[in-house]
């Protein structure tokens, strides 16, 4: 299945959008993008964030580090220190948490870079298939082969599908008999 | 300024970490006030830093007040329902990396097996395919003959009566084609008579299997004898689609 290519960064006049599906829209895609760079900032530099966003449906998101709770108590209170709790049990408790995101942190990037090496391979496969298409006419999509052409290529992929039915039996066969044989040798030991 | 990629890493070294914060944290200022502004919405950020005792916020501190009053007028639940911390907000992010990476495998795997079948039909041998490939070859011609079906009922819709329809705008000319004509399908040698297909029979696949082998293994074409072409969509076809569930 193709993907339609998106319109990719546009410039954007800052002001209220008109319409509401696009609002809706873009509202989703920007409030996410706005805690995963808070999420980055906390990660590379260490830092305690807290962002509150409200809907215009008045569903409230928000991201904390260490939690938003925290972060809202500390800033009401004017104190702006963080928590002095340093305990051992305190102490160990965040060091456990550091380990914790530092490995999620490692799980996250690991997926991320098999996902953009999986697109390139997508990418090339293309590349490939637009090359082919242009030398062989069986290969352009079915939408757009004539009548004869499609007669055609309906009655070879016939001929292949028997021919695969019969190599997919003659190696079913080749496995059960194998798999006899094995059996019947550990029945005979 | 170049696009580097970030390891999503605590930065050591003091100097980067610290120009790093900065310019990320006036970043995210701005793109919340332009989420505030673009869609119309009330919102508040607040980021503390180890280098002042104060902290950046946005809008300002009476703005952020007021947005946390607000929040906190909210019921625990509504609070929390959307409320996430780093963990699980990275967790999140895992989750849907990893769909996007099985959906982007599946794509992928569905590309080489067209491949392999549009090269199966210029001859190359079927030998050396696996199993699961053979199965997945066989979901592919499946799903492709069924394509190529709807069409050809199209395009004989739309010109009643004449199943010798010119070909609707092929994108290759016909001097060409002839010329491919040749060189596809090679193991189809009746190609030249163009054969309408024969009446189908309703005979499962693994029927062939289980009559007595008296045909050569040879490919026969002679049109005498009855061939037992699979019928489209039923009987359900053998190759259950399990790789891709």
């Amino acid at each position: 299945m193709g993907k339609k290519p998106s319109l990719g960064r546009q410039k954007i006049v800052i002001a209220r959008i008109p319409k509401k599906n696009h609002l809706q829209v873009t509202f989703s895609k920007r409030r996410s993008g706005r805690f995963k760079k808070a999420s980055e900032l906390c990660t590379l530099s260490g830092v305690d964030v807290g962002i509150i966003v409200f809907s215009l449906a008045s569903k409230v998101f928000s991201f904390g580090h260490p939690e938003v709770e925290l972060i809202i108590d500390r800033f009401l209170a004017r104190h702006n220190l963080p928590p002095l709790d340093t305990s051992a049990h305190h102490q160990l408790f965040e060091a456990h948490r550091s380990v914790n995101l530092r490995e999620l942190n490692m799980i996250l990037t690991q997926v991320l870079d098999e996902l953009e090496v999986e697109r390139k391979h997508g990418e090339r496969l293309d590349v490939m298939r637009k090359a082919s298409q242009r030398q062989c006419w069986w290969e352009a999509p079915v939408d757009e082969l004539g009548l004869c052409e499609l007669e055609q290529l309906r009655t070879s992929m016939e001929e292949m599908k028997m021919n695969v039915e019969k190599l997919t039996s003659k190696l079913m066969a080749t496995l059960l008999l194998q798999m006899v044989c094995h059996f019947q040798g550990l029945i005979l030991d | 300024m170049t696009r580097k990629k970030v390891t999503l890493a605590y930065i050591a070294n003091d100097a980067a970490r610290k120009a790093t914060f900065k310019k990320r944290r006036k970043g995210l200022m701005k793109k919340v006030s332009e989420l505030s502004t673009l869609c119309g919405i009330e919102a508040c950020a607040i980021v503390y830093s180890p280098y002042q005792a104060e902290p950046e916020v946005w809008p300002s501190t009476l703005g952020a007040r007021r947005a946390i009053a607000r929040f906190k007028n909210m019921s625990e639940m509504d609070q929390s329902k959307r409320m996430v911390n780093q963990q699980g907000f990275i967790r999140q992010r895992i989750v849907k990396a990893e769909e996007q990476l099985k959906r982007q495998l599946r794509e992928n795997r569905e590309k080489e097996i067209c491949q392999v079948m549009y090269r199966a039909l210029v001859g190359e041998p079927l030998q050396g395919l696996t199993l699961v490939d053979l199965n997945d070859l066989g979901w592919m011609l499946e799903k492709t003959g069924k394509e190529i079906e709807e069409r050809i009922k199209k395009l004989k819709n739309m010109v009643p009566g004449s199943e010798q329809a010119a070909p609707a705008e092929p994108k290759v000319d016909k001097g060409s084609e002839e010329e491919n004509g040749e060189a596809a399908p090679k193991n189809n040698a009746a190609l030249n008579d163009v054969v309408a297909v024969e009446a189908m029979q309703n005979q499962p696949w693994y029927m062939e299997f289980l009559k007595p082998r008296n045909e050569s293994n040879t490919m026969n074409l002679s049109k005498n004898e009855p061939r037992p072409s699979y019928p489209y969509g039923n009987p359900p076809p053998p190759w259950s689609n399990f790789f891709f569930p």
